[in-house]
């Protein structure tokens, strides 16, 4: 198409786009349209004039016919000519920018990877294009991947880098060019930027100084056929006998609605295993992976599709996650207002789960207690806590049937603040003595819930309703409520198959932002009531459990002996609860995983023992590498944020490392945390692999400059010339000879004879 | 631990100045039904458990309008009605000893001890060999000396106990009524055994702090102050069944009667002594029961 549009035009459409029209011709413009007027105004006037057999249709087309070549003429006579500025040769530098990242071995569909370009066409002896672009420029060659570095030849690229950050190449190369006259950058990648940067952030610059930036993309846009591992997500930490429910991403091309197994694996073992059918071409599924980590370790979780059949790309296969499974003990305060069957079930549902410790404090009767899994005679030896250090000991708290004015409004506030501030997990249970009907309207508890309390209820009757639970499309996906290993509507039929519970709060409307996980109704609909819901509440988390006797499904006739649905139920929604929850002292570091050698940006938070952000404290971390050899590094408080303290050390061998902070403030000790990071050459580069046509493109558009793929680079010197920046001059092109102002004149002479022919006017 | 005291002598005015404050009057709560409540009971009404068992119409109780069997309530006092050998000559086979006077006037005064507990005020008698038995996961029994357990009650008793249920057992004496007990408790639980509960147990420390076992003689014997034992049974025992879990799943009150201690508590010859300590016990396997 370019080369027709050449033929005609004698210029590729690019020399248009850059240059502006003007007419060289040496006459004055009066003298011109007199003559305009001489050829134009008899021949009009003849046509006019002549009668014959003409009509005057007839007579109209011929004149405009006429005037037309007349025009083209005079426009010809005028000498059109393209202004354009151009470069001047050797005057100006050029930076090329070779991608040098692990990626650029992937082979095409040819077997040729995609360096063999760079190698063939700046490596080779006599390659017309370099020759081409050194006639123009002083060049000046640099690599990158995670780093970026002055090249002397394209024969010392190793194509070993394990990342590619293109921001930060353009940005390093222009500013080590800066000074002299840079005519552009050309950016020779897969696109493929892994660098969790913000690539507009980095064109800004670019921008400003008026850099064109030519991008040449290689490699293909789709990869076919090929599988990939693309998202696993799963917490950083968990404890010890989670069940975690993993969302895997599985994207492909060239395998549609085929069958493959998604295995979970830990230091070899199968974990567990899954079969997942693909979608449709290109359309990423989700696969949902039940997994129990039994084992407290930092353990390194493989998530792997075996390879397929003729995959272009095998590395990307599989994805590796770290989780540290923690062997302690979460301790839950489970306040009862009234002796309840709830207690003893949900004490007997968790009591063989040695992570979770349920302290029960329940009022027996008035002014008197039961406390039960105390750790000692002085815990909860005055009733309800009335302290902050008292309350904030417990990482969550579950409140049973009690009526909001048997507490303080201190203690209201206290328990509002356990969520809020100290960001520890709220569990409400329905009963005859909950929500709207334990007066807790009005209460900062109220503002906790994630449900509204005011339903108007139909007569002034006490409420009662038997529900049939279902879980809702949230509900589906959540790990807190999946039962007996099953997934997807699975999870649905077993929890339609459990005996109706009951509630007496008339509950059915969660608050904005809040979500609703079971509803309840009648057996036909099972949505008109709330059974469980959650939101975020501050730091924390408040869910609500509006029915009285979930211990119906494990003493209900229809539920078998050996069935662990009630078991299983509490057990993952106490463990919920506490999930997240903040220790006093917390450590973390910026990434999960680095290169080896790479340092590692680490935080720790420090609060006291009501959780109020500690800025004079002394915290050490001790690093222990894979080698067995420690480190100690003091962090500094960040002036900007409460509490928090940072860090920097290196990582050197690869491998985990332990970081263990200590906190402490003058002779107290405050806390201590644990984290990991694990040092390992990078596969990213393997992971959505092919070429970023749209982002390469978006790069050169936005910095005035031009997309190429190694079947259209050839004319980049030209190009470059026309469109960059540096020293330049302006030159002139004739446009009269242009083929296409023949071809105009001829079509119009041509025309107006046929007509007449066809007219029988001849 | 002596609270339940005044409580028992007020109770014991009450009996002389006239008779004693029917259940229905003493319920503390008042709810009804609403229009969401299920309209067929899943529920085992008394009336059904004495037609079952040949023993009439409550003595027209059932048609009580005030009471509505359909509601749930958090507590029932469950008394299990099982097969016996033989009949007394009341009919009645030995599970309704002192039914239902004890179970009202224990409920009337657990109502009082215990007033935060939402129990359900009436008497509760329940089949063993009905399925909704695990819909109440309290039971009482006694006179478990003549108990003569159907293969369905047996295999009920055993899913009720497993799957969570609690079991009291009350006023049965001597040598050869436990051989009889043991062996029915072997047949339900084979290979379980019965132990002791010591005196630190929490059972006898979870409301009141009980700090000997007392042996309750029945009202015959407290009101004529003879002897407090029956048959061969001279000494007071509580002991237990625990399940693979080391869970207390049945509490036997064995040589001592508390039943009729809470039913005469009312009676001003029956010592007070008795009576306490027997609702000590009663609060206390409640309490027990629904927090361990």
């Amino acid at each position: 198409m370019q080369g027709i549009f050449e033929f005609f035009f004698k210029f590729r459409p690019l020399l248009f786009q850059e240059g502006d029209l003007a007419f060289a011709s040496p006459w004055q413009a009066m003298a011109v349209l007199g003559l305009v007027a001489a050829l134009a105004i008899p021949a009009v006037l003849t046509y006019a004039a002549a009668r014959g057999d003409t009509t005057p249709t007839d007579r109209a087309v011929m004149a405009c016919l006429r005037l037309g070549a007349v025009a083209v003429l005079v426009f010809i006579l005028f000498q059109p000519v393209l202004v354009l500025t151009s470069v001047v040769p050797q005057r100006n530098f050029l930076g090329i920018l070779f991608d040098d990242s692990q990626s650029m071995q992937i082979t095409g569909t040819d077997g040729v990877p995609r360096s063999d370009f760079v190698q063939r066409t700046f490596g080779a002896e006599g390659s017309e294009l370099l020759t081409r672009l050194n006639d123009r420029f002083a060049l000046r060659f640099f690599r990158f991947s995670r780093s970026v570095d002055r090249l002397r030849s394209v024969s010392e690229l190793t194509y070993e880098g394990t990342g590619t950050e293109l921001g930060e190449a353009m940005l390093h190369a222009q500013q080590e060019l800066a000074g002299l006259p840079l005519s552009g950058l050309v950016l020779i990648s897969d696109g493929a930027d892994n660098s969790g940067q913000i690539l507009a952030e980095s064109l800004l610059p670019l921008q400003a100084a008026k850099v064109p930036v030519y991008t040449v993309g290689l490699g293909e846009e789709a990869l076919s056929p090929d599988i990939q591992v693309s998202r696993v997500e799963v917490p950083r930490s968990i404890l010890k006998g989670t069940t975690l429910v993993v969302d895997v991403t599985i994207s492909h091309r060239g395998y549609s609605e085929r069958t493959v197994p998604l295995l979970v694996e830990d230091a070899g073992q199968v974990m567990a295993a899954e079969d997942v059918v693909l979608g449709g071409d290109g359309e990423p599924v989700v696969a949902r992976v039940r997994l129990e980590a039994e084992e407290s370790s930092p353990r390194i979780f493989q998530f792997r599709v075996p390879i397929q059949d003729g995959e272009r790309v095998t590395r990307n296969n599989v994805r590796e996650v770290l989780i540290d499974v923690v062997d302690e003990t979460e301790k839950i305060l489970y306040f009862e207002g009234e002796p309840r069957w709830e207690v003893k079930f949900l004490r007997r549902a968790v009591a063989d789960d040695e992570n979770l410790q349920v302290v029960v404090l329940q009022r027996t009767a008035e002014s008197k207690f039961l406390r039960l899994d105390v750790d000692d005679a002085e815990e909860l030896a005055g009733g309800f806590p009335r302290t902050r250090e008292e309350l904030f000991r417990y990482r969550a708290m579950i409140l049973g049937s009690v009526e909001a004015s048997f507490f303080t409004q201190d203690q209201l506030n206290m328990i509002a603040d356990f969520v809020s501030q100290r960001g520890g997990g709220l569990l409400a249970l329905g009963g005859r003595n909950s929500f709207r009907e334990g007066g807790y309207e009005g209460t900062p508890l109220a503002e906790a819930f994630p449900v509204f309390l005011d339903d108007e209820m139909s007569d002034e009757r006490p409420f009662f309703a038997e529900l049939y639970v279902s879980p809702t499309r949230t509900g589906l996906a959540h790990p807190a409520i999946q039962l007996g290993g099953k997934a997807g509507e699975e999870v649905t039929e077993l929890w339609e198959s459990l005996p109706p519970v009951t509630s007496l709060n008339p509950i059915t409307r969660v608050k904005p932002g809040a979500t609703d996980l079971l509803t309840g109704g009648s057996e036909v609909d099972r949505t008109s009531q709330v059974v469980l819901a959650y939101h975020r509440y501050g730091r924390g988390k408040v869910i609500v459990l509006p029915i009285q006797d979930s211990w119906t499904w494990q003493m209900h006739a229809d539920i078998a002996l050996e069935d662990q649905t009630h078991e299983t139920f509490w057990r993952q929604l106490l463990r919920w609860l506490t999930d997240g929850v903040p220790h006093r002292v917390a450590a973390r570091s910026e990434w999960e995983v680095v290169e080896p050698g790479q340092a590692v940006d680490l935080s720790a938070f420090v609060s006291d023992s009501a959780y109020v952000e500690v800025n004079n404290g002394s915290v050490v971390a001790t690093i222990l590498g894979p080698t067995d050899d420690s480190l100690d590094v003091p962090l500094d408080w960040a002036a900007d944020e409460d509490g928090r303290y940072d860090a920097t050390f290196a990582t050197s061998e690869p491998g985990l490392y332990e970081i263990s902070v200590q906190a402490t403030r003058a002779a107290d000790t405050l806390g201590a945390a644990r984290t990991y990071v694990r040092a390992a050459p990078s596969v990213a580069e393997f992971f959505d692999a092919s070429m970023r046509g749209v982002t390469l493109q978006r790069i050169a558009e936005e910095t005035g400059g031009l997309f190429y793929t190694p079947a259209t680079v050839s004319s980049l010197p030209e190009d470059v010339s026309l469109t960059g920046a540096g020293v330049t001059l302006t030159e002139q092109r004739d446009l009269w000879d242009m083929p296409i102002f023949l071809v105009v004149l001829l079509s119009l002479i041509g025309v107006e004879w046929w007509y007449r022919r066809m007219r029988n006017l001849v | 631990m002596r609270a339940v005291v005044p409580l028992l002598s007020a109770a014991t005015l009450a009996f002389i100045a006239g008779p004693s404050t029917p259940p229905e009057a003493t319920a503390p709560s008042s709810r009804k039904p609403s229009s969401q409540r299920p309209a067929a009971t899943r529920f085992l009404p008394p009336e059904v458990v004495y037609r079952a068992f040949g023993l009439g119409d409550l003595d027209g109780r059932a048609e009580d309008p005030a009471q509505d069997l359909s509601l749930p309530r958090e507590f029932y006092f469950s008394r299990v009605a099982y097969t016996s050998y033989g009949r007394s000559f009341w009919r009645r086979g030995s599970w309704a000893t002192d039914y239902p006077k004890a179970d009202q006037i224990f409920l009337s005064f657990i109502d009082r001890l215990l007033p935060n507990l939402d129990a359900y005020e009436r008497e509760h008698p329940v089949r063993l060999d009905d399925l909704e038995v695990r819909r109440f996961p309290y039971l009482y029994a006694l006179e478990v000396g003549r108990m003569a357990l159907t293969e369905p009650e047996v295999e009920g008793l055993r899913n009720y106990l497993i799957a969570g249920g609690f079991l009291v057992i009350d006023d049965f004496w001597g040598t050869r009524e436990w051989a009889n007990f043991e062996y029915q408790m072997q047949t339900v639980l084979p290979g379980y055994q019965i132990v002791d509960l010591p005196l630190d147990h929490p059972i006898f420390t979870t409301f009141y702090e009980i700090e000997e076992i007392l042996q309750v003689p029945n009202v015959r014997n407290g009101v004529n102050r003879w002897q407090t034992h029956e048959r061969d049974g001279y000494v007071p025992m509580v002991k237990g069944i625990h399940d693979e879990n080391g869970r207390l799943m049945v509490v036997i009150n064995f040589n001592t009667d508390l039943g009729d201690a809470w039913e005469w508590a009312d009676h001003p010859y029956y010592p007070l002594k008795y009576s306490t300590y027997a609702y000590e016990m009663g609060v206390n396997m409640i309490v027990y029961a629904m927090s361990h």
